[in-house]
């Protein structure tokens, strides 16, 4: 494939690494997927931006070192046998998309996706993935969750919330829970205080309850292309089955997984449902003013934008515009924000085969919130929340955490008289 | 029937003690030789010749080792240990050029990336110290919040490291005033190629300080120079810092690019202009004559901080795809012959008036005229990249999206302009383009630096071909080789060797002469007996002599009779 050789029409998880030939041939060196844009840097200490080689300083963990590593396999130049260290390379990514953002931006180029292709190719020659990944795997498709819970406990988290059941009764609104949330006791109150809002502006909302199954997402970043469609057209079956009209979801992981991913898989119905990250639609109900935050939250907050909502998706405004729409709150920004955010570390699959690497990446990012003056961190996906979470019990430094639904509830909240 | 399954390419291993001698160094951790770590560490971001060799599978590219020090003391230690055994090593820190091994032995690579830290901002005596790892942005950014900066940032981006851009080239937008980087240079620490430490400037007189580039006596500050890492290991360097009138942060660009959704849409690209207390004036000129003219008079009325040509550099740099680039060159959407020329209110408020008026007179005298909102106002708001770019680059990467394979970088006085249009055309009569950027330098305008307040200036022209064609890889070397007769025979004054490392024109910028071959082989005698660090490089080993092609075997003699050099054989 060369340079200006028509590429033929293909989605990204029919592509295989062939399809990058002329990209990883001409990786530049530019290092742009190792560090902030240069208009954005603002200090010598936070100016890297690929927490893998800002851990391990070695060229093979950033997007550069892929692009060389896919490169040398695709010619042929070694394979697995001559190089099993490169499992641990490819897999200690967080996907968090900030090589592909610099590198797309200077060099029109694609290192993520060669990554996730890579992964792809791993699994399929049964090279990878990680043990991890692979009962992650194991739990999806026996489960329907990558925690292998029972699917009994998967709405445990809703009874004491008014959402229906889509199962038995039908509702316009599909909410959409994700399993993190769902399963982690301590992550419940993201998926009630998103119910209690939605059901407070009056959104006819309904779930799938102990019926819902992964969205895929982690299925699909680790590689397992099988497994993904198979789980996509499910839920595709599922959603449309229920007749509902616009789903919502909280979780970033399934919100691009739903509004970007399927659409890239061979062969599979068009969603038609319309999909709306909790951020954005709850955004616009605030400033259609049918949620008012009258409550004063007085508290200087920083916000963590998560990989997969804003540079995977673009969502970066959103959950700002709420925190301005709270009365007392004081967004203060920290260096490293929107499309040039620092990960948590806890995307990828990551945090399942590398916890003290993810553990290390967030711990930067808190040390990052932390200069700002913040009194507390607020962002809104499941595994940020869960991988930060773990890197404050180990500093004990008086931050918060706070889900930004969390914090929209206290403002809006009716106070008993 | 046998399988066709593709040659594999093998690396070298490290004699089993030279490996613990180094572990014991740096530690388990920071040592490397697995086969898809040292891939990384082989193949670069320009060279024609490093190509062709990827595509040959030539396992020489490929380093043995890798060791990531984190002191001066480790990368003595380690420079005594590759002494002792003999072992070729190469500094590397990005790796955009000039770091991957050439030769059959097997080679360590020296990565500095974990010495990272800007050492000390002196705002007394203006000067910054910083490990070998610090790059332009790092520095800037720091600089600025005290009212400094460094004086300016290569096209090759605001991420290249001052210790290696010293060790290289240390070219500006902003030289007109500031000068090259090598001109801005109090001291380096230096582990010499035998393992020596060397400190150069007042530091090395105990107790007097880093203020001043130059010792008692003679000194060592041009050892390294331009010598592309083959004269020892910057481990520290301490660079001037000069007023910054601008704010202490760049001003906010509209962030919030999504990856998967649009990438591409110019508002991105855009950032405000202009900044706090500069001014970016964009001129057209009717031709090559009345263009040159102009930029000689501007640099010789003593005005403006930065003032270059930028040709088919501004169809790459502004433009968000390759297609878009294409595009503007088959339209002719940017002006063939143009210059752009910084303000800044450095002494007063005052300067930018005053400069301006000095400016408009030139231009009128030389039948210019400049981009505004009446002349080509879509053409200068698609410079706007150049905004930022002016002062700390970012853009300049996007000339290597496809390959920048080679380049013609001679530097003289500027009349010496015509000549390399003259060359480049010709050379292109001869080879033909790779792509229709080839033209850039022929049909218009080649990239224009004034130098030093103009006093010589730095051209370029370049080939982009397709890095997966061998065959059109093979034209670009051709370029370089012939670009290089061209220039040695019409005595044409030196030229930047950046993507053929052939003696005896391995010569760099300025700051060397086209005899520069000469005293780095006697430099490489004094300083580095083994001949290990970075071996192959500026003066070439004998193994790597046999290994090259014999046409550039041919070319390289030709050249040497030139200069009235023995051939080699
Ligand atoms: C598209 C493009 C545009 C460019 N534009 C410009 C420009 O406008 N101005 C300009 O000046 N240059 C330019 N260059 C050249 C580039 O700036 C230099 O290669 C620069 O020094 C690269 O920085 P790096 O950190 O990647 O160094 P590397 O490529 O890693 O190293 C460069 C050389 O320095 C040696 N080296 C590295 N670190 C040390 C050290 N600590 N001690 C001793 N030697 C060391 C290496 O062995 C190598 O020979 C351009 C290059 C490209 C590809
Ligand atoms: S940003 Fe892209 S082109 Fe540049 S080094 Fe990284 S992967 Fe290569
Ligand atoms: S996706 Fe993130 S962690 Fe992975 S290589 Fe790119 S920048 Fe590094």
């Amino acid at each position: 494939m060369t340079y200006y050789e028509k590429k033929p029409e293909k989605k990204f998880f029919e592509k295989e690494l062939v399809d990058y030939r002329d990209m990883v041939w001409g990786c530049a060196r530019c290092n742009w997927c190792q560090n902030q844009w240069g208009w954005n840097v603002k200090s010598a200490e936070f100016s890297e931006i690929c927490p893998a080689f800002h851990e391990f300083r070695i060229f093979p963990y950033s997007g550069m070192g892929k692009m060389h590593i896919a490169r040398a396999l695709l010619e042929g130049d070694f394979d697995y046998d001559d190089a099993p260290e490169m499992l641990d390379f490819i897999y200690t990514c967080t996907t968090c998309g900030a090589c592909e953002m610099n590198c797309q931006r200077l060099q029109d180029k694609e290192p993520l996706k060669v990554n996730e292709t890579l992964r792809a190719q791993f699994v399929r020659d049964g090279f990878g993935p990680k043990p991890e990944h692979k009962r992650l795997i194991t739990g999806v498709q026996h489960y329907d969750n990558p925690w292998m819970q029972p699917r009994s406990q998967r709405d445990r988290w809703a009874r004491t919330v008014p959402i229906k059941d889509l199962g038995r009764e039908p509702a316009q609104t599909l909410f959409f829970v994700g399993c993190t949330a769902a399963f982690n006791n301590t992550l419940w109150k993201m998926a009630q205080s998103t119910a209690m809002i939605l059901h407070e502006a009056g959104i006819d909302l309904g779930m799938f309850g102990k019926q819902e199954i992964c969205c895929g997402s982690p299925i699909a970043r680790i590689g397992d292309r099988e497994t993904f469609f198979t789980i996509a057209r499910r839920n595709i079956d599922l959603i449309h089955t229920s007749g509902v009209r616009q789903i919502i979801t909280f979780c970033p992981g399934c919100y691009r997984s739903l509004k970007y991913d399927y659409p890239e898989v061979p062969g599979l119905p068009k969603l038609k449902p319309a999909v709306y990250h909790a951020a954005e639609y709850i955004a616009q109900l605030i400033d259609e003013e049918r949620i008012t935050c009258h409550n004063t939250v007085p508290l200087k907050v920083t916000w963590h934008d998560p990989c997969h909502l804003g540079r995977h998706c673009g969502i970066y405004e959103a959950p700002r515009r709420i925190l301005r729409a709270i009365p007392g709150i004081e967004l203060i920004e920290m260096e490293r924000i929107k499309d040039q955010a620092w990960c948590c570390g806890g995307g990828g699959g990551a945090r399942a085969a590398y916890p003290d690497f993810a553990r290390a990446t967030a711990l930067k990012r808190i040390a990052e919130a932390q200069k700002t003056g913040a009194q507390a961190l607020v962002t809104q996906c499941p595994f940020c929340e869960q991988n930060l979470m773990d890197a404050l019990a180990q500093v004990q430094n008086g931050m918060q955490l706070f889900d930004l639904n969390e914090l929209v509830i206290r403002a809006s909240q009716k106070t008993k008289k | 029937m046998a399988e066709n399954k593709p040659r594999k390419v093998v690396q070298k291993r490290l004699p089993r003690e030279v490996y613990s001698a180094l572990k014991n160094v740096v530690g388990e951790r920071w040592i490397y030789e697995q086969r898809s770590v040292v891939e990384t560490y082989s193949k670069l971001s320009i060279e024609a010749s490093t190509f062709l060799r990827k595509h040959e599978k030539d396992p020489h590219l490929l380093p043995a080792c890798v060791v990531l020090p984190n002191s001066t003391e480790e990368i003595q230690a380690i420079v005594k240990i590759c002494n002792r055994y003999r072992v070729p090593f190469i500094p590397f820190t990005n790796g955009q050029v000039f770091c991957a091994p050439t030769n059959a032995q097997p080679t360590l690579i020296i990565h500095l990336s974990r010495m990272n830290k800007i050492l000390r901002i002196d705002t007394e005596n203006l000067s910054a110290t910083l490990q070998p790892y610090v790059d332009y942005g790092q520095l800037q950014a720091e600089a600025m919040k005290r009212g400094l900066w460094n004086g300016g940032c290569p096209l090759a981006t605001s991420l290249c490291k001052l210790a290696s851009q010293y060790s290289f080239a240390g070219l500006w937008q902003t030289d007109l005033k500031y000068g090259l980087l090598n001109r801005n240079i109090v001291s380096v620490k230096m582990v010499l190629p035998d393992g020596e430490i060397l400190v150069t400037g007042s530091r090395c007189i105990p107790k007097a300080g880093d203020f001043w580039e130059y010792g008692p006596g003679p000194d060592l500050l041009g050892l390294q120079r331009a010598a592309a890492g083959t004269s020892g290991i910057v481990t520290e360097i301490t660079v001037k810092l000069h007023t910054w009138v601008g704010d202490a942060s760049f001003p906010e660009i509209p962030a919030g690019r999504p990856s998967l959704v649009d990438v591409h849409e110019p508002k991105y690209d855009s950032p405000p202009a202009p900044l706090k207390n500069h001014k970016l004036y964009w001129i057209e000129f009717k031709d090559f004559q009345s263009q040159i003219r102009a930029m000689r008079e501007i640099a010789h009325a003593g005005i403006a901080i930065g003032l270059n040509a930028t040709g088919v550099y501004s169809a790459f740099y502004c433009s968000q795809t390759q297609e878009m680039t294409i595009q503007r060159c088959r339209t002719k959407f940017f002006p063939d012959w143009n210059c752009y020329v910084i303000l800044a209110n450095i002494t007063s408020d005052q300067q930018i008036p005053y400069e301006e008026r000095v400016l408009r007179q030139i231009v009128e005298e030389t039948g210019g005229i400049f981009l505004s909102e009446t002349h080509k106002p879509e053409v200068l708001d698609a410079l706007k990249p150049w905004n930022y770019d002016c002062i700390r680059h970012t853009t300049g990467f996007r000339m290597n999206r496809k390959m920048y394979a080679n380049a013609w970088l001679p530097v003289g006085p500027l009349d010496s302009a015509f000549e390399t249009t003259e060359q480049w055309k010709k050379a292109l009569d001869l080879f033909g383009e790779c792509d229709i950027t080839d033209r850039g330098g022929a049909d218009d305008t080649p990239f224009v630096y004034a130098l030093q307040r103009g006093h010589f200036c730095f051209f370029e022209t370049d080939n982009y071909p397709d890095p997966v064609l061998p065959e059109e890889i093979k034209k670009a070397q051709a370029f370089g080789i012939y670009g290089n007769a061209v220039f040695v025979t019409h005595n044409l004054g030196p030229m930047l060797m950046a993507f053929l490392n052939v003696e005896p024109l391995t010569t760099m910028f300025p700051e060397v002469g086209p005899n520069a071959h000469l005293l780095m082989r006697k430099l490489r005698e004094v300083f580095d007996p083994n001949s290990v660090c970075a071996p192959g490089r500026q003066v070439f080993t004998e193994e790597e002599w046999r290994q090259f092609p014999e046409d550039i075997k041919a070319a390289v003699n030709k050249m040497r009779a030139m200069h009235n050099l023995p051939a080699v054989v």
